[in-house]
């Protein structure tokens, strides 16, 4: 609970920090990547917090390589 | 906006022997000797020896696209839609490679210096002065790689020293014999040793030459940043074969640190290897902060937007999340940087400027381009 509650307030510290100044710029598209990153990053947390089990992105790109990876280390066994 | 960003050739050259330096220091010694065995330092010569050519590479796509960062390039080539497909894998690769060394930190400080400190809070605050570093700028992070790089030289020189000064420490029975080992687990080694060393240098063509402002000089001094980069490491890489000997390198998770744990000097001068410690926090931030600071200008420039720094925080964040489950166990990790990291950084650090050179001949070849000036 506590890192749930961690990641809320870290998002509306940095929320806090940087729309005034977007909004006041009116840069909508910053703002949209700004709250979508936001979004992921808060959701990642809370997702971690709760143990829930997040794939690790480094068994995706080990799935991509795994036919180079055996082809090469069989070359050089 | 990234345009006005200007770092002298001098400082290009303090970022790229920091960058290189960064997690190898402590980290190979005992991989390549797990391939090699006593011949490590071998491979580290060998090794630094392919990197001047990767650096002649880059430095030769610099040339031709002067004005432009790798993103660019890569827009300019490949169109539009391919482009940005391509550019966004490689602010994944970029923004991977940092989460990464976020981890590494957390490890490291938890295994050997604050073993009751939770990996998360160390996580954290790191990522606090790398975050504030990416908002102060390129040219910031610059000058305070000027200002802290004196103190890593005198810091690897006191090493160097004492453990030269002790000399019932080093056996030169440990590196013999010498070219013991096969072609095969020599090629393998020096592929480890590029995987870390020289391809992830691949993210400088996102600061270099658009951002250095003299570009001639800066191709020399990423010559000489690699040359002493690599000296670095080829002494301390002997030395900790010299020291700990083949197996027990090998055996160790930071064999450099175990290496700094070992001098005593007299009866006074022991317990210097916080000094290492020192070297390598300083090494793998501006190493952590290159790769972010890649990332995110990669990142920005594929989607057209102007400011970077209104993005640093929430990025970061995720970096920061990432960086708590992206690796399970310290054996996951080890597993990830021995099979897949070599190849991963192989595609983006070889492959992807060598494809790139070739596009280019190809469309010089059929008149799509106007020859190169």
């Amino acid at each position: 609970m506590l890192g749930v509650a961690g990641t809320i307030v870290a998002a509306i510290i940095i929320m806090a920090i940087e729309i005034p100044t977007l909004w006041k710029k009116k840069l909508t598209k910053e703002l949209w990547v700004f709250s979508i990153l936001t979004l992921i990053a808060v959701g990642l947390g809370i997702a971690q917090s709760l143990h829930l089990d997040i794939p690790s992105p480094l068994n995706g790109v080990r799935i991509v390589l795994q036919p180079f990876i055996d082809y090469i280390y069989g070359l050089l066994k | 906006m990234i345009n006005n960003i200007k770092i002298s050739a001098r400082q290009f050259a303090i970022l790229v022997i920091l960058f290189s330096i960064g997690t190898t220091i402590l980290v190979i010694p005992g991989s390549l000797a797990h391939d090699v065995k006593q011949d490590a330092w071998i491979a580290a010569i060998i090794g630094t020896g392919v990197t001047f050519l990767v650096v002649a590479l880059y430095i030769s796509l610099g040339r031709m696209f002067p004005a432009m960062t790798l993103v660019e390039i890569i827009e300019a080539l490949l169109g539009k839609w391919l482009g940005k497909i391509v550019s966004l894998t490689f602010v994944f690769f970029s923004f991977i490679a940092a989460s990464d060394l976020l981890y590494y930190v957390g490890t490291f400080l938890t295994n050997q210096i604050l073993p009751k400190t939770p990996p998360e809070a160390i996580h954290i605050l790191f990522a606090f002065i790398l975050m504030m570093g990416i908002r102060l700028g390129l040219e910031t992070l610059a000058r305070s790689a000027e200002v802290l790089f004196p103190i890593f030289i005198f810091l690897f020189i006191l090493l160097v020293v004492s453990v030269l000064l002790t000399p019932d420490l080093w056996k030169f029975e440990n590196i013999q014999p010498i070219f013991n080992t096969g072609m095969k687990p020599m090629v393998r080694a020096v592929f480890l040793f590029a995987s870390i060393f020289t391809l992830p240098l691949v993210v400088f063509l996102m600061i270099f030459p658009i951002s250095v402002d003299q570009p001639k000089e800066a191709e020399k001094s990423f010559f000489t940043g690699i040359f002493i980069a690599g000296i670095c490491l080829i002494i301390l890489i002997g030395l900790t074969i010299l020291v700990l000997g083949p197996e027990s390198s090998t055996n160790q998770m930071f064999p450099g640190y175990t290496l700094a744990k070992r001098i005593e000097i007299g009866d006074f001068l022991q317990r210097i290897e916080a000094i290492l410690a020192i070297m390598w926090i300083i090494a793998i931030y501006f190493k952590m902060t290159i790769y972010f600071y890649a990332a995110i200008i990669a990142f920005v420039q594929t989607l057209n937007i102007k400011d970077y720094r209104p993005l640093t925080l929430p990025v970061g964040m995720i970096m920061v999340m990432i960086s708590f489950f992206s690796h399970p166990n310290v054996t996951h990790s080890a597993a990830f940087d021995k099979e897949v990291w070599p190849l991963y950084s192989l595609a983006y650090g070889l492959l992807l400027p060598l494809f790139l050179l070739v596009v280019k001949a190809l469309r010089i070849l059929i008149n799509l381009d106007k020859k190169h000036e």
